[in-house]
């Protein structure tokens, strides 16, 4: 073969062959082009026109001064954006995010894989555990907080009731600062470990035997086959989380409404909360988008980072 | 295992990417869903057009009425239906839960301006009328009133006049309230007071500690929220009672003496060692299980203190301040009549609104909650008549309407987010203890963007 390719007198006849070849390849890529496009062209015709159109069209808002609810609009040009960067409330606003974002991403993370864990057993009645502990993600956020809300109540709240029978009082969550954004915390972490778990669930059962077998032939323990084996092959499974747990968390809306109000004195107030505030509430919808424009940038950012820096360092099986 | 990075080609779709774009577009797209407005320079307010014929108008055979039912009404609300419903059976009214207070209904409104999900009439409280007004979603209801021959001037005037700018009505008066002084008569004996509200704010300060000794240890002698569309609201008589306002039509005033003295005086009735005011998660229900032995609240709330409350309940007029003068703010709720909407469904919102406003409903109204009656007509009926002989305390809050009210000082009730603004401001006053020289700047500073932005260039 490669003697005759070395030729020009054998490659001619081979002319006819290759162009066949190269034909039959493109009619294969049109064909699952077509097949693409007919899986996945619902899901993105559905994408353009409610997610990106609405996407495009908030950043258009957010060169406007709008009165929500109004039909006319004057155009400002960036003058929402040097409003929001230049608020005395946006330090306060940034730094809350930051917070309820860490600690939430990280919560769901570190108690997501120990519940994984644990579910991961053979222990009596794991069915019924991990339905248990999935559970809380499928329920309304706001039926949610509405519930914990009552368990939090300082003087009615289970909670209360249990501190006070270890001597403790409660703290006065609805109205200090720092309580109001714990019991949020608390509540959404509670709420998604569950899915976290599950996840993790799955890539704990993706993880060969034969490389525990191998762990514990070479002797290593539990603990050193979790750190050195485990860990690194859950790579994919926690980038994926991070990543969507991330966006979750920074979009969360539904606790903060019903238990907090974004209160108080602003303690709760995520980005993704004020552009709800700005937009429904005081109506300055221009403002509100400016300020949904800048959160989408600030995803945007954590996603290309992730992409470009961790997953690098991710393990593949 | 391989411990290299997976390649993947730039441009291979995959179930993460799509769900990474998804999600980010879902972050970006959070106000795109409403209906989008059209650039110009000019104002919201609705345009002057053609006035309608209204004797040449048929009544739409069907019409949607969003409520929050105030003072859990929905099952009074839907008999005042099956009542119209025997007058004018071939009008259909969808009774909408569309929220479950003012500000959701009110958010809800907004978000729908523009699309065909809009009611034909809506609650149209005091501080959003004005801002439904301003972006032109609401029509002017003198002309189909004058058709329907409603008698307006039966109406309790300031009630109507509350809905009025430049000559014209922009919604009619339904469940209307001040706040009220509610008292616990039996912590009220056993502390040794007189039967009757404090006089002044001095004088329940001086009563504070009696009441206080009576209460349990996390009681307090006042219950007293401070939430949106309600810590405006009661501030207002304070700030009057000692000779202050928020705002002189436009002008913030927030940075007189009397001003900041309200201030000051807001910060200590929950700071200090004098202090005689609490917070509850729910107050009204703190107050009715004695955690509180008096509370400022609606007089919408009354009927469900009087059902509610296991001991004796007193009520009386708001406390005075130094200045003698009229000091109760009106409050609740009107309805309005969105100006999108046909001319035909606009005229069957209107006779609905004229029958729901009639002198025996809105009376029985008024029995069935404590909201007051905004009829002059219903206010000395003999349903109203026969409920005071009955229950006293209804009377009280129809006597304060009639000596103590005052329009509300505009940058609360007309400038968009104005109360919200404001109730920022006395959270924290009064959960951080905080002066009112550094939080009143504040707050005028955004009273005054909220105005310029929202307010003046549509005016």
């Amino acid at each position: 073969m490669t003697a005759q390719t070395a030729t020009p007198t054998a490659t001619a006849p081979s002319q006819p062959h290759s162009a066949q070849r190269r034909a039959a390849q493109r009619r294969k890529r049109l064909r699952n082009l077509g097949f693409f496009a007919l899986l996945a062209g619902p899901n993105i015709a559905l994408l353009l026109i409610f997610v990106y159109r609405p996407l495009l069209l908030s950043f258009y808002y957010s060169m406007l001064q709008w009165n929500m609810g109004s039909s006319v609009a004057r155009f400002i040009g960036f003058e929402n954006y040097v409003r929001w960067f230049t608020d005395p409330d946006t330090p306060q606003v940034m730094g809350t995010t930051a917070i309820f974002a860490v600690t939430t991403v990280g919560g769901s993370l570190v108690l997501g894989l120990g519940l994984a864990l644990l579910l991961n057993k053979k222990i009596f009645g794991r069915g019924i555990a991990r339905t248990v502990a999935f559970a809380p993600y499928v329920l309304s956020g706001i039926a949610v907080g509405m519930l914990w809300l009552y368990i939090f109540d300082p003087r009615y709240g289970l909670l209360s009731t249990l501190l006070e029978a270890i001597g403790l009082s409660s703290p006065q969550w609805y109205t200090t600062s720092p309580w109001a954004l714990i019991m949020i915390i608390i509540v959404y972490l509670w709420k998604h470990v569950g899915y976290v778990a599950l996840i993790y669930l799955a890539g704990l059962q993706g993880v060969p035997q034969d490389l525990h077998d191998a762990a514990a032939i070479d002797g290593a323990g539990k603990t050193r086959t979790f750190w050195s084996i485990v860990l690194p092959l859950l790579g994919p499974v926690t980038f994926f989380l991070l990543i969507t747990t991330i966006l979750s968390s920074l979009q969360s809306f539904d606790l903060i409404k019903a238990m907090t109000d974004g209160g108080p004195l602003g303690s709760t107030t995520t980005l993704m909360y004020q552009i709800y505030v700005e937009g429904f509430q005081t109506g300055r919808a221009g403002f509100a988008s400016a300020a949904a424009t800048i959160l989408f940038v600030i995803l945007l950012v954590i996603t290309a980072v992730q992409l470009k820096f961790m997953e690098r360092k991710v393990h593949y099986a | 295992m391989t411990t290299s990075r997976r390649t993947t080609p730039l441009w291979t779709p995959s179930r993460r990417s799509l769900l990474q774009l998804s999600g980010l577009g879902a972050a970006g797209g959070l106000l795109a869903a409403c209906s989008g407005p059209s650039v110009g320079g000019g104002g919201g307010e609705e345009e002057e057009g053609e006035a309608t014929d209204w004797a040449s108008i048929e009544p739409a055979t069907e019409i949607t009425w969003w409520s929050n039912h105030p003072g859990n009404t929905k099952e009074l609300e839907e008999s005042y239906i099956a009542a119209f419903n025997e007058e004018y059976p071939d009008i259909k009214i969808n009774h909408v839960t569309a929220g479950a207070n003012y500000d959701e209904i009110a958010q809800r409104f907004q978000a729908a301006s523009g699309t065909d999900d809009l009611p034909d009439l809506v609650i149209a409280s005091d501080v959003w009328w004005f801002r439904y007004f301003i972006n032109g979603q609401i029509m002017a209801i003198d002309d189909v009133f004058d058709h329907l021959e409603v008698d307006t001037d039966d109406y309790v005037e300031t009630l109507y006049s509350d809905y009025e700018y430049e000559g014209k009505h922009y919604a009619a008066p339904y469940a209307r309230s001040t706040p009220l002084f509610y008292y616990n008569k039996d912590i009220w004996a056993a502390a040794g007071l007189p039967d009757r509200g404090p006089e002044t704010w001095a004088e329940l300060q001086e009563w504070a500690p009696a009441l206080q000794a009576q209460v349990p240890a996390d009681g307090q002698a006042l219950g007293l929220g401070i939430g949106p569309s309600w810590a405006g609201w009661w501030f207002s008589n304070v700030i009057w009672g000692l000779g202050g306002n928020m705002s002189d039509e436009w002008t913030v005033t927030l940075d007189t003496e009397e001003a900041l003295a309200a201030g000051a005086f807001v910060r200590d009735m929950y700071n200090g060692e004098a202090a005689f005011a609490g917070l509850g998660s729910d107050t009204n229900a703190d107050f009715q299980a004695g955690i509180f032995a008096c509370l400022l609240g609606s007089t919408g709330s009354l009927k469900g203190h009087l059902d509610a409350a296991p001991f004796e309940l007193g009520t009386a007029f708001l406390p005075n301040g130094p200045v003698d003068a009229p000091n109760v703010p009106t409050g609740g709720t009107g309805l309005a009549i969105p100006s999108s909407r046909t001319p035909e469904q606009q005229l069957a919102a209107a006779m609905f609104l004229k029958f729901l406003t009639e002198r025996d409903n809105t009376a029985l109204f008024s029995q069935s909650t404590g909201y007051m009656p905004v009829r002059t007509s219903a206010v000395e009926g003999e349903i109203m008549a026969a409920v005071y002989e009955e229950t006293p305390q209804f009377r009280t809050s129809v006597d304060q309407l009639q000596q103590k009210t005052r329009v509300q000082d505009w940058v609360r009730v007309f400038t968009p987010g104005g109360d919200q603004i404001i109730t920022d401001g006395i959270e924290e006053l009064v959960l951080a203890g905080a002066n009112p020289e550094d939080v009143f700047p504040d707050v005028s500073s955004k009273l005054d963007v909220a105005f310029e932005d929202n307010v003046e260039p549509y005016l």
